[in-house]
């Protein structure tokens, strides 16, 4: 499914004093079956994108459409907002938050019983989530509240793709993680883009950008000031977005400067950069 | 959950503001009493509840309380009134004088008392309503539990611990916003996994509100540990004596707000007691020279 945004504009608290317009005129393209980032310094209204996406938030005036859905201020056309959210699931920042009930396995069936899927079908299909996570069995009996932060989150994760969307938003993934628990959860969202999802990511960490995205947009002030690949986006100035260089570019540009030709429009991870290392040699 | 702006405080700098919290709860006292107090001769009553009510009027413009929010809230509480008025028409009363028949249902006759009754009560309700609002609109909810720990203190003879009551209303106060945002925020997640808090039968939107209420608890739960640790950590002492970055202060407007409210207060009372003692003045009778029905 593809995701256009047509002049998308959205105010908070709009027609009393204390009025804030948080996205201006957003014309936006998200490439399916891809990941794309969202960037931007605090308050630049990326969260508030996300939230028009599947209609938690109803713009003030322009369209998202998303698929066959849309998304508009038109009362008429936003009836089956129900199914849109199925086919593009958000994932919080601090999902853990939601858990509620009594057992893992039931919670993650939870939105599943939501869309009319009956219980032992819930259930199946919660457990395939859970294992997709990589979540023991031993867990599914026991009470969401006891396990560790991390395992928290992948809880609260499998209980979105159990729905199996087509498309995933995730909104600061990783904020508060251990870099172990990090790297899990990133390397479930690489998996379920391989899967053939599209992958939206909201995040403040420059090396997610930069290892695992294909398409990068940049926020500032509600509007979309910068749109196309990691590389190009680290290339160019990014001293006016407020925003910081990843480690392993900074890297890669002190050797640079010691002399060394190296391909940067090809590095994302370490491992390329140790690739064209090694065919230096 | 954004339209919860009834009573929120609004940072203006008027006359109303100014004054001291200690002096707004005393005056907000009088001003109930006066709204429950009643005359025997129906019209009296009502002409005095409708001089308080533009008084209160007065007040909220003074205090540009927004008289939009005020109607908000009353067209929230449309079924209230309705559920009332159905029950002063219907459940009889033998205090209502039985000479007047409004209308009959099926034989059941509707007295114009009935109607009356019913209408003493919103007035009443609205005015309180009013009185609350404008308290807690133009008072920080701080300088509000000050206030409320001044007048507590007198408790203490008796070891009541007020300055803790203070503290504990205080945070309580501190976190209704953080709660709000929290709700929001867990309500925009549970509809990403498909709960429809707006639409549905009774029992689906029951689970709905599990699936808010649960998280909720949890999440103010873990706030409240954090926040105690983090109280202790500083080195909170409930027993302690503490001192106090902003004192409250009596104004010369506050004695002139006391005055106006004690003149208010006086006019209402004597015409209340001469009423009901003396002599039965019917206002209406007074200005236009006709008795009115009842």
């Amino acid at each position: 499914m593809q995701i256009k945004i047509n002049n998308l504009s959205y105010t908070y608290l709009a027609k009393t004093p204390n009025e804030v317009e948080a996205l201006h005129d957003v014309n936006l393209e998200i490439p399916e079956g891809k990941i794309t980032s969202i960037i931007g310094h605090t308050g630049s209204g990326k969260s508030t994108l996300i939230q028009t996406l599947n209609g938690l938030l109803i713009p003030t005036s322009g369209e998202v459409h998303v698929g066959e859905y849309v998304v508009t201020n038109k009362k008429k056309k936003n009836k089956k907002i129900k199914d849109l959210r199925k086919s593009l699931a958000i994932v919080f920042q601090f999902p853990e938050y939601q858990l509620f009930e009594e057992t893992v396995e039931k919670d993650v069936a939870f939105g599943l019983k939501n869309y009319g899927v009956k219980e032992p079908e819930a259930i199946k299909l919660a457990h395939k989530a859970l294992n997709e996570v990589g979540i023991d069995k031993s867990f599914y009996k026991r009470s969401p509240f006891e396990l560790s932060g991390g395992e928290k989150r992948r809880v609260a994760i499998a209980g979105i793709i159990a729905l199996n969307p087509d498309i995933l938003v995730l909104d600061e993934p990783t904020a508060g993680l251990d870099p172990l628990g990090s790297k899990i959860i990133l390397s479930l969202v690489e998996k379920f883009n391989k899967e053939g999802k599209t992958i939206i990511i909201v995040t403040h960490d420059m090396n997610i950008v930069l290892n695992y995205s294909d398409h990068v947009v940049v926020m500032n002030d509600g509007k979309v000031a910068f749109e196309g690949t990691p590389s190009t986006l680290f290339n160019g100035d990014i001293s006016k977005y407020s925003i910081d260089v990843p480690e392993l570019f900074k890297f890669v540009k002190i050797l640079e400067s010691k002399g060394m030709k190296l391909d940067i429009s090809k590095i994302r991870t370490l491992d390329d950069l140790i690739n064209q290392l090694k065919e230096k040699r | 959950m954004n339209n919860l702006t009834f009573g929120r405080y609004s940072p203006f700098n008027t006359f109303i503001h100014k004054l001291d919290p200690r002096n707004k709860i005393f005056l907000m006292i009088v001003l109930f009493v006066c709204v429950f107090l009643k005359v025997t001769v129906w019209s009296s009553t009502l002409i005095m509840a409708g001089t308080l009510f533009l008084f209160m009027i007065c007040i909220m413009l003074i205090s540009k309380v927004s008289v939009l929010s005020l109607l908000k809230s009353l067209g929230a509480m449309w079924l209230l009134f309705l559920f009332l008025l159905i029950i002063y028409m219907f459940v009889p009363n033998p205090a209502y004088d039985k000479t007047h028949v409004a209308f009959t249902i099926n034989n059941y006759p509707v007295y114009y008392d009935a109607f009356i009754q019913w209408g003493y009560i919103v007035i009443r309700l609205v005015m309180m309503l009013m009185v609350t609002m404008i308290l807690t609109s133009t008072t920080k909810p701080m300088d509000l539990t000050y206030g409320l720990e001044w007048y507590l203190t007198p408790l203490k003879i008796v070891k009541f611990p007020s300055h803790i009551v203070a503290m504990t209303l205080s945070i309580a106060l501190r976190f209704i916003p953080t709660l709000i945002d929290e709700t929001n925020r867990i309500i925009k997640a549970q509809s990403s996994r498909g709960v429809d808090f707006n639409h549905g039968g009774i029992f689906k939107r029951f689970r709905a509100i599990f699936a808010l209420i649960i998280p909720l608890f949890v999440s103010a739960i873990t706030r409240s540990e954090e926040l105690s640790d983090a109280m202790e950590a500083r080195g909170y002492d409930p027993y302690a004596k503490r001192s106090r970055y902003r004192k409250l202060q009596f104004h010369l407007c506050d004695l002139l707000a006391l005055i106006v409210a004690i003149l208010v207060f006086g006019a209402i009372l004597t015409l209340v007691i001469y009423n009901n003692h003396f002599v039965q003045v019917d206002i209406i009778y007074w200005i236009s020279g006709v008795r009115p029905i009842l």
